[in-house]
């Protein structure tokens, strides 16, 4: 198996490869020194990153990656304990810190960490042939990276143009997050997959900027997906395929739709396995998604609860937030949170929403909201968006509390913790 | 931040109203049920009351009673302040 890896792992060798201001290819890379194994590779940019999974792909060792602020003291201590000797890797320089546990290398292994968002960053198994999930031929393309390097987001990009001849990658780092449209309009880039909130803040940002990007694919994923964003890139690009994926550490990348609407069809719930298209079994129990995936992280044979909570609405299932954080409870009536963010995220001046529950006499929850609103549609108040959701959500949805806020926040997984 | 005026609390429970395209009358003998003014028009008037004076209100100090009119309000959320 590790020797049909490390073949099909190289294909794309000679990508182009933008990185740190410089073109280079995966091959042309400055290379690691040699990495223990099991080596958790901490990094502070792309490069160190990149070259990290080259060093991989080649050698075959057991290998976790993330960004250097991801991986606090306690939790380095812990990968010393589980046998990872843990690298801080900074161009030709790197520090080696011994694992305090020797242990059997697992070869092939590569190691994620959940996003964290529901508590402390878990670790899941992969492969590289596990983390690639886009195989078949694709159409010559350039692919911005802005996701954290080690995030299953950030592999799912970095394994297409690994693993394909054609496909080149654009690294942007944290500092050019503002500004990467004009860095993807100067190297051409052609595909581009971000969080909705990634999306949301560059539209906010500079929408003309944007529009220089000659994109043909966008994807959307790693967050509720609503139909204002997918309409909003759908007009400022006409012609690009617009797709949105539901993927996470521990199940892959297990739902894709290409139609341009909000969450999937209904039908593609409980349907028969299908081995040859390695098609995961979707299923929701109670509100919650549960998923059987081909692409599943090792150790998570099964089903899966995503903890992530659904609605139906008409023909279509809509993924509307984690189950724990989700349901508001006004004085006994429960209402998604999710789904009052959708109403908000709705209206044409509002460029980003977090709805949520606060504490109040009489009802115990009230729903309230934070919003950044688009600075061109001219002064709206509360008393306008109240208005809006009125109409729209029955009256202890509608949140009575609105905070403005000057600019979208995000966090460094591209996510805005919504 | 210093507690508020009854005046105060009364311009903030008319923008409660008014959110609701509702006016707020100027006799404090208004009955809450006749002018629209519900359970959660009155939570939200507390989180009102707790944004401008930057602290929450204690709701276990003086116990919930009987408040039928626009004078109750005043005179609750005028207790909840200093308890």
């Amino acid at each position: 198996m590790t020797g049909r890896r490390r073949t099909t792992a190289l294909i794309g060798d000679d990508n182009r490869v933008v990185v740190g201001g410089k073109t280079l290819t995966w091959r042309t890379l400055h290379k690691l020194p040699q990495l223990p194994s099991p080596a958790a590779v901490l990094v502070d940019n792309g490069a160190d990153a990149l070259a990290a999974v080259r060093h991989h792909a080649v050698h075959g060792t057991e290998l976790l990656v993330a960004t250097s602020s991801r991986v606090d003291p306690a939790m380095r201590e812990e990968l010393g304990e589980s046998g990872f000797a843990v690298v801080i890797a900074n161009g030709d320089e790197h520090s080696v810190t011994p694992a305090k546990l020797k242990r059997v290398e697992e070869s092939g292994r590569v190691w994620l960490l959940t996003s964290g968002s529901t508590g402390r960053p878990k670790r899941i198994g992969h492969t590289l042939e596990s983390l690639t999930t886009v195989r078949g031929q694709q159409q010559p393309r350039t692919w911005l990276v802005p996701y954290s390097p080690g995030t299953y987001a950030w592999w799912q990009v970095i394994t297409i143009s690994l693993t394909q001849a054609d496909q080149g990658l654009v690294v942007i780092e944290p500092s050019e997050l503002e500004t990467w449209p004009a860095i993807a309009a100067e190297h051409g880039v052609t595909a581009a997959s971000g969080t909705p909130t990634f999306w949301r803040q560059t539209i906010y940002r500079d929408t003309e900027a944007l529009a220089k990007v000659p994109l043909e694919q966008i994807t959307l994923g790693g967050e509720p997906v609503d139909q204002a964003i997918l309409d909003r890139l759908h007009e400022i690009f006409p012609d690009a395929r617009i797709s949105w994926i539901y993927a996470s550490s521990e199940v892959g990348a297990s739902i894709v739709v290409h139609d341009g609407k909000a969450g999937f069809p209904k039908a593609w719930l409980d349907r028969d396995p299908d081995p040859e298209a390695e098609r995961p079994i979707l299923h929701v129990d109670g509100d919650e998604l549960v998923i059987s995936s081909p692409h599943h992280g090792a150790g998570l044979e099964g089903a899966h609860r995503t903890g992530d909570r659904v609605e139906f609405v008409d023909d279509r299932v809509l993924i509307t937030g984690r189950l724990d954080t989700d349901e508001i409870n006004v004085g006994g009536s429960k209402v998604s949170a999710g789904l009052v963010r959708n109403v908000l995220m709705a209206h044409p001046a509002v460029a980003w929403a977090r709805v949520f529950a606060r504490k109040a006499p009489l009802v115990g929850r009230m729903v309230a909201a934070e919003v950044v609103v688009e600075p061109d549609l001219g002064p709206i108040t509360d008393a306008d968006l109240v208005q809006w959701c009125t109409n729209r959500l029955p009256d202890y949805g509608v949140p009575r509390r609105i905070r403005f806020l000057d600019e979208i926040p995000q966090k460094e997984t591209l996510k805005s913790d919504v | 931040m210093s507690e508020l005026t009854r005046a105060q609390i009364r311009d903030l429970m008319g923008e409660v109203m008014k959110a609701q395209g509702k006016t707020l009358p100027t006799d404090d003998g208004a009955d809450l049920r006749e002018i629209g003014f519900r359970s959660l028009d009155f939570s939200e008037l507390a989180l009102r009351v707790e944004d401008e004076i930057g602290d929450e209100l204690n709701f276990d100090a003086p116990g919930l009673r009987q408040i039928a009119k626009v004078g109750d309000v005043l005179d609750f959320i005028e207790q909840l302040q200093s308890a």
